[in-house]
């Protein structure tokens, strides 16, 4: 006997087909069915953001979130945002200012901020701590992060000027 | 060598863990891939105290992909009982089964193990393993637990005091009955828990053909946690070894072997197939461990300006339920160094530790955390009392350079460090006169500012000697390898465990000075037993005097035997007129260095391909170990200023500054060092202020089960962090190295709590337990008020 049928996701671009129970969350399928293990599982009931991906777009909770629920919706994951060698600007000012110890919550973080950034150019420190505010580090005590989000914000919009 | 001459320690290069782990490519425990693997899921105690009647699991078995269920009754078959059993003077031996198969002691506690194919399928299966209860009253209190007739957490004691330690160093009673002014104050702290954003987890994969454990697991101490693996296990040493991937936070949480984790190792081994478990956050604040709920008490005998004749401090500390460390272990080291950067010859303490129906302890980042705030706090006491300005009594007890070394009453030696330089240093930066001033004004219109200030002397890294003195059974050694490999390149390693602080950035600085290459040449190897030597981890902040001390001395053996080789090869006598500089050997000629034909890459290939042209005496290759047992203690030391305001109608403490002046000596990596310095700052103040394990007092229910419950410090609650660096080289140390992380958190809570009380006190108020809740705060001022109200006009 099984519960388990057929789900298929759209991840960074790619559909991914695997069998798993409805009951199965997002974040337990984008790391045992699609092998993406960036996508990090700090509480499982939507607190410390850890596992933040986008769904559409938008940062979402993918442990608050069942897989079979996102047939048909665009997934983003840590992986399809920047590699060692090809950092996302965000990332690399997360390097530069020493906004990571030791990296769990990481991820959840950039994923946030990549969204957030696209749509907010130029935040504020209070509105960069506000949106912060829903992951939980407990090793840099954020204010690495977020003079990293503020430098990236900028680094966006000097290279959006440029660009354009 | 002086700081300035360093080419590689001290410089602010960003580390080189960041770029797999901000793009989602580091590997923790969760994401090593192990075929056929098996979950763990455990049944946990719902009941804070009770007899275990009966454990029916067949209803489990019979479920969909469940293969096993096992008990304490199976695992005391395959396993050795724990015994904490330290020949320590009021210390009782404690043993614990490795699931408990006769009674539980906390909510939370393991009684069985399911394991299925899947993580979903054990947790179904978990829900159906019934367990016949006999329910017994639970004891939640530290007070009450001391009482006559307290209910037994551990039945093979006589009562739950584990630990009990009593010492009068000089005459303080004596000094006391000569005192001006004798002041009282007490200072609470509440139960907290570690809470990496990783919890607890591991992989146990049995190789049955070779009769050897291979254990993954984020652990802080590779190498002590598999001697104790492989004891409890009853294998052979050789038969086991531990491998800790990226670690998500340890904090002090990741350091003992726990139940569960022998419970997996154990299962596997019965299986023959690898088994993984990986707690949810839920059992991690209710199971794992917690830390800090303690109670202190202090009696200090002043002359009227102010100056300390005679201190008296009691400790009591609720211990949880199981030893996992000694009962000594936590309370003691704060009795020992109590009185920090302060002249006090005549002390006394009493330090009593305690069992309840609650988790066990382990270490939390600042284990002595209680340390600061207790000394800070009582002289910011006796400075209320007399009437006198605390920087005046902090400034009249203070140890003045000339005063080093100092031997405090305890025999403990305080040297290298400078109070008084990060304490006035901080009053200058906060202009001290002028907050007054400003207080003042603030106070005429209802506004309630306050200025704390706590000064810390952290015991960053402990010597053998120190462990000897204390009675506490262990070494403070490390140990290194460094390799050159017939490249150029080179291999290197020490017994930490790493969990995010940036050891491969830090520690490669470290040898890349001792040796003379390039960090980038260097690439650590941490966490594999089989691969780095047997050293004992990472704890308190040994990481840099013990870790880096180690690796540096080892890379400077290596250097010496470089520039021998180099010198028969040039045709020199020795090596002393040569120095290697970017993996070139350099020679002096008069003042100036000149490049040599020979860069490290032509050592190496003579030291591994072409032996006969070694000099008499070298043996081939490039590999050097050492081990290294740093000063009985090495110090480092900081003051912390806070500025709050209270809202004297809502309670609610908002903090307007933070600023910190520390010293902790040569600093491998400064960029490291600032991290450290704001986590452990943030990690004190969302203590003091937020974090509470809660138990019911009546029942031992956990009440703080989930984030919405156990409420941590987001990024809008912590604030801006000035640091102020003021380091000065130790003197005893390779490379004058002194240690830190965890002095933020011993300043934080004292300097908030200072200033939170400075706010409040003329309202007739003594704050003098955490955390600092806005119900908390209102309740002292509407008693006061009540009390002003109700007094005769």
């Amino acid at each position: 006997m099984s519960f388990e049928k057929a789900i298929t996701l759209t991840v960074n671009g790619s559909n991914l087909t695997f069998e798993a129970e409805p009951r199965k969350l997002l974040s337990d399928a984008l790391r045992d069915d699609c092998h993406l293990t960036g996508t990090h599982v700090g509480c499982e009931h939507g607190v410390c953001g850890a596992c933040t991906v986008l769904v559409d777009g938008r940062a979402t909770r993918a442990c608050l979130t069942y897989a079979v629920q996102m047939e048909g919706h665009e997934i983003t994951t840590i992986e399809a945002v920047g590699k060692p060698g090809s950092l996302s600007v965000l990332q690399q000012a997360l390097h530069e200012c020493h906004g990571l110890q030791c990296g769990f919550c990481t991820p959840g973080i950039v994923m946030t901020f990549e969204a957030y950034l696209k749509e907010n150019p130029d935040p504020s420190e209070s509105q960069i701590r506000e949106v912060l505010s829903g992951n939980l580090c407990r090793c840099t005590g954020y204010q690495n992060i977020v003079k990293a989000i503020a430098l990236a914000a900028s680094r966006m919009r000097e290279a959006e000027h440029h660009g354009g | 060598m002086a700081a300035e001459e360093f080419r590689h320690i001290g410089k602010p290069h960003p580390r080189t863990e960041d770029a797999r782990l901000v793009t989602g490519r580091g590997k923790y425990i969760d994401d090593i891939v192990l075929p056929n693997a098996l979950h763990a899921c455990f049944v946990r105690s719902p009941h804070a105290h009770a007899r275990i009647s009966g454990i029916d699991a067949a209803q489990a078995l019979s479920m969909p992909g469940v293969v096993a269920v096992y008990t304490g009754e199976d695992l005391a078959k395959w396993t050795a009982r724990h015994r904490m059993a330290p020949a320590i003077d009021g210390l009782k031996p404690m043993e614990m089964d490795t699931l408990p198969i006769h009674k539980v002691r906390f909510q939370g506690d393991p009684v069985a193990c399911v394991i299925a194919t899947n993580r979903y399928l054990a947790e179904d299966a978990a829900e159906a393993v019934e367990v016949d209860w006999e329910v017994l009253p639970a004891v939640t209190s530290m007070t009450r637990a001391m009482l006559p007739g307290a209910p037994l957490v551990d039945d093979a004691l006589r009562d739950n005091l584990v630990s009990h330690q009593h010492a009068v160093h000089g005459e303080p009673a004596a000094a006391m009955a000569a005192a001006h002014r004798v002041v009282v104050s007490t200072f609470s702290q509440h139960r907290q828990t570690h809470l990496p954003i990783e919890t607890r987890g591991c992989i146990a994969d049995w190789d049955a053909g070779r009769g050897h454990l291979n254990f993954h697991v984020g652990t802080q101490v590779p190498h002590p946690y598999r001697t104790t693996l492989a004891a409890r296990l009853r294998l052979p040493e050789s038969k086991v070894t531990v491998m800790s991937p990226d670690v998500g936070g340890g904090f002090g949480q990741k350091i003992a072997l726990y139940r569960e984790e022998l419970t997996v190792a154990a299962a596997s081994i019965q299986l023959g197939q690898p088994v993984r478990w990986r707690e949810d956050r839920m059992e991690n604040l209710m199971a794992s461990s917690q830390a800090r709920e303690d109670f202190c008490r202090t009696r200090v005998g002043v002359d009227a300006a102010g100056q300390v004749l005679a201190l008296e401090l009691e400790i009591t500390e609720d211990f949880g339920a199981y030893s996992f460390y000694p009962g000594n272990y936590l309370a003691r080291v704060v009795a020992m160094i109590i009185t920090g950067p302060y002249r006090v010859a005549h002390y006394s303490y009493d330090v009593k530790v305690v069992l309840t129906n609650k988790v066990g302890n382990a270490p939390m980042r600042a284990p002595m955390s209680v340390t600061s705030w207790v000394m800070d706090g009582t002289l910011d006491a006796v400075a209320r009392e007399l009437g006198l300005d605390p920087m005046a009594v902090r400034r009249i007890n203070m140890l003045r350079p000339e005063e080093l070394p100092y031997t405090m009453a305890t025999g403990e030696v305080l040297d290298d460090v400078t109070p008084i330089a990060t304490m006035e240093a901080v009053l200058a930066a906060v202009d001290y006169p002028a907050l007054r001033q400003r207080q003042q004004h603030a106070r005429a219109q209802g506004r309630w500012l306050g200025i704390g200030l706590c000064n810390v002397v952290e015991s960053t890294t402990y010597g053998s000697k120190f462990y000897k003195s204390a009675g506490i059974a262990g070494s403070g050694h490390e140990a290194a390898w460094v390799r050159i490999e017939p490249s150029g390149w080179v291999n290197a390693a020490v017994g930490l465990g790493a969990s995010g602080q940036g050891y491969e950035t830090s520690l490669a600085n470290a040898v890349a000075e001792g040796l003379g290459v390039a960090p980038a040449k260097v690439r650590l190897h941490l966490g594999h037993t089989d691969i780095a030597p047997y050293g004992m981890g990472s704890r308190g902040a040994r990481g840099g005097t013990a870790g880096g001390g180690t690796l540096y001395l080892c890379a400077q053996q290596a250097r010496d035997v470089v520039l021998k080789i180099a010198a028969h090869t040039l045709g020199l006598a020795d090596g002393v007129k040569l120095r290697m500089v970017e993996s070139r050997v350099q020679q002096r000629g008069g003042e100036a260095w000149a490049d040599t034909r020979l860069a490290l890459e032509d050592i190496a290939h003579i030291a591994y391909l072409d032996p006969t042209a070694l000099p008499p005496g070298v043996n081939p290759g490039l590999e050097f170990h050492l081990t290294y047992d740093p000063p009985p203690m090495t110090y480092s030391n900081a003051c912390h200023a806070c500025v709050v305001e209270v809202d004297g109608a809502t309670g609610a403490v908002r903090i307007e500054r933070y600023l910190a002046a520390e010293d902790c000596g040569t600093v491998l990596s400064p960029v490291v060092v600032e991290g450290q310095q704001h986590g452990a700052i943030a990690m004190g103040l969302s203590g003091a202020l937020f974090e509470q394990v809660d138990y019911d007092e009546a029942s031992g229910q956990n009440l703080s089960g989930t984030l919405a419950d156990y409420l941590v410090a987001t990024s809008l609650e912590i604030p801006h962090i000035e640091l102020i660096a003021m380091h000065t080289p130790n003197s005893r140390t390779p490379a004058g190295i002194k240690g830190m992380a965890e002095g933020g958190v011993m300043g934080s809570i004292g300097a908030l709590t200072n200033a939170v009380n400075d706010a409040l006190a003329h309202l007739g108020v003594t704050v003098n337990q955490q955390p600092l809740t806005p119900m908390y705060l209102r309740k002292l001022m509407r008693d006061a008020q009540t009390h002003t109200q109700e007094a005769p006009q």
